[in-house]
């Protein structure tokens, strides 16, 4: 469970990224974050796993109080909530399957990790995430080989050998076209249900946030401005949200055929 | 209206900016006269000269081929300082390439004061740092390695703290965010980025090493350059051109090897 509590964030620079936020995320929950480029959705997510750190208020992830954490507790939090970037965020040079056991870096020394001595289950468990994504026969592609659709999946695959109890998505879909951006999404949904991860995705498409989410937050301004299951949701809700009137850009369509 | 219409520009530049042109060029010249004069060096006097020129190129040749045996165990010095200086220096640029990168150190008086000794040591010419060091630990090709390591560090932390800071930071950001603390989020998101130019940085400056540690024999610091500055004082020109020769066609061997080399890297 995650508990935002009267939760702000003030930048350096005097921008408030999050405005005194309220919000208990529970257990297995599929949240679709929306609002427009600025909203703060980035923010939101970021502090969950702490890549910002919120100036005010309480955050608790799985009963503990995370702003005060910092080095080995910091990284212990980072353990239990994996996270997916807009841009993929792999390590281009590297193979898909050294990309994806990097997601065992949290439980592995230092020196074991340098001289890639990695247990025989670590490496089973990358290979068998990678087979969950089905790209298992790109495992020594360099990761630049891949297209995006690719490249995000490898990424989930990298999330899924951490084994987290909640994944963070930041546009995870913004650089895919539209039947890569469902297939990305399908993967995402999946997860959700089958090994129960709480899972928290930035979107600002608005069909696929009606389309994938259980329960969607609206956000506007560096607050939340919505909140409620995605079966209540209409267009006029994100009107609403967005503060204007829907555009074509708003919306990503093209459902994928499978 | 009617007058700035009949307004035709004589100049495609403003007569502010024609004045400073003008100034500054002429200050450059008085500058260059001034210097000329109080060191009595006239440009013209290369053209004066020109049979002193012809005469000693004269003696220089022909090359005395004879020679050619005793050039090679210096030869090998030489490379084998090169060898050992550039190996030594890679590995201790290392750890100073990163702290003199500032998205990684993100600590700024750590960065600052890094760049500022960086700085300092390479404002150093190399021959400066080899008769240093000559003081200090004596003639002979110690002097020499410690002068071109020091030399060499400099110029490497330079090249690559500047490729460390154009890396895409993104793949890093991940590696924190799966829990990796700093030694693995540098070796998983960095050194692949940067692996190919730092190995092909290190045989560009094992190249500048060949030829800096030439120079450093002059002034007593080992290998080729001692055994020239012993035949010019001997007054040897041919045994002189016959070194130079052999350098000359050495240097263009690895040059054309380690080139070959990086080209296959990046």
């Amino acid at each position: 469970m995650i508990e935002f509590k009267n939760l702000s964030l003030v930048y350096p620079n005097g921008n408030e990224g999050l405005k005194n936020i309220n919000i208990k995320i529970n257990e297995g929950e599929f949240v679709v974050i929306v609002g427009l480029s600025g909203a703060g959705k980035s923010t939101f997510i970021r502090s969950v796993n702490r890549l910002v750190t919120p100036t005010d208020g309480e955050l608790i992830v799985d009963g503990e109080d995370i702003l005060t954490h910092n080095g080995k507790s910091l990284r212990e939090l980072r353990k239990k909530v994996g996270m997916i970037f807009q841009s993929y965020n792999l390590v281009k040079r590297s193979t898909v399957l050294k990309n994806v056991i990097a997601g065992r870096l949290g439980y592995t020394g230092t020196f074991r990790s340098i001289f890639n001595m990695y247990p025989k289950e670590d490496m089973e468990l990358a290979y068998e995430n990678l087979k969950r994504v089905n790209i298992e026969n790109k495992l020594y592609s360099r990761a630049d080989e891949l297209s995006g659709g690719q490249q995000q999946r490898v990424s989930i695959a990298r999330v899924l050998t951490q084994k987290p109890k909640v994944i963070l998505a930041d546009e995870p879909v913004a650089s895919l076209d539209p039947p890569t951006s469902h297939q990305v999404m399908k993967y995402l949904k999946q997860i959700n249900q089958e090994d129960n991860i709480t899972t928290i995705v930035n979107l600002h498409f608005i069909d696929m946030a009606m389309e994938y989410a259980d329960r969607i937050i609206g956000m506007r301004a560096g607050e939340v401005v919505y909140d409620g299951p995605a079966s209540e949701v209409t267009e006029k809700t994100f009107e609403e949200i967005y503060g204007r009137t829907i555009r074509e850009d708003d919306i990503r369509g093209g459902e994928v055929n499978e | 209206m009617n007058k700035t219409d009949e307004f035709i520009p004589t100049s495609l530049y403003p007569a502010k900016t024609k004045r400073t042109i003008s100034i500054a060029f002429i200050v450059v010249i008085g500058f260059y006269l001034v210097s000329s004069i109080t060191t009595e060096s006239f440009i013209i006097n290369f053209f004066l000269k020109l049979g002193n020129i012809t005469d000693l190129v004269g003696r220089f040749f022909p090359p005395d081929w004879g020679y050619v045996n005793n050039v090679w165990p210096k030869l090998f010095e030489t490379i084998h300082m090169a060898i050992i200086a550039t190996t030594i220096a890679v590995i201790i640029s290392v750890p100073f390439c990163l702290l003199a990168a500032h998205n990684i150190t993100t600590n700024k008086w750590l960065y600052n004061s890094m760049r500022m000794i960086l700085n300092i040591i390479r404002t150093i010419p190399d021959i400066i740092l080899a008769v240093v060091f000559v003081g200090l630990f004596g003639i002979g090709v110690f002097s020499g390695i410690i002068a071109l390591i020091i030399f060499a560090v400099g110029i490497l932390v330079k090249l690559m703290s500047e490729i460390i800071e154009a890396i895409d930071m993104h793949p890093s950001e991940a590696i924190r965010a799966s829990g990796g603390n700093t030694i693995q989020t540098i070796w998983y998101a960095v050194v692949p980025q940067i692996l190919p130019q730092f190995i092909s940085f290190s045989l560009y400056v094992f190249e500048i090493n060949i030829r800096a540690s030439v120079v450093l024999g002059l002034v007593g610091a080992g290998g080729v350059g001692q055994l020239i500055n012993k035949e010019i004082n001997f007054l040897n020109y041919p045994a002189v051109s016959t070194i130079v020769l052999i350098i000359f066609a050495v240097v263009v061997v690895i040059d054309w090897i380690s080139g070959k080399l990086r080209e296959g890297l990046v």
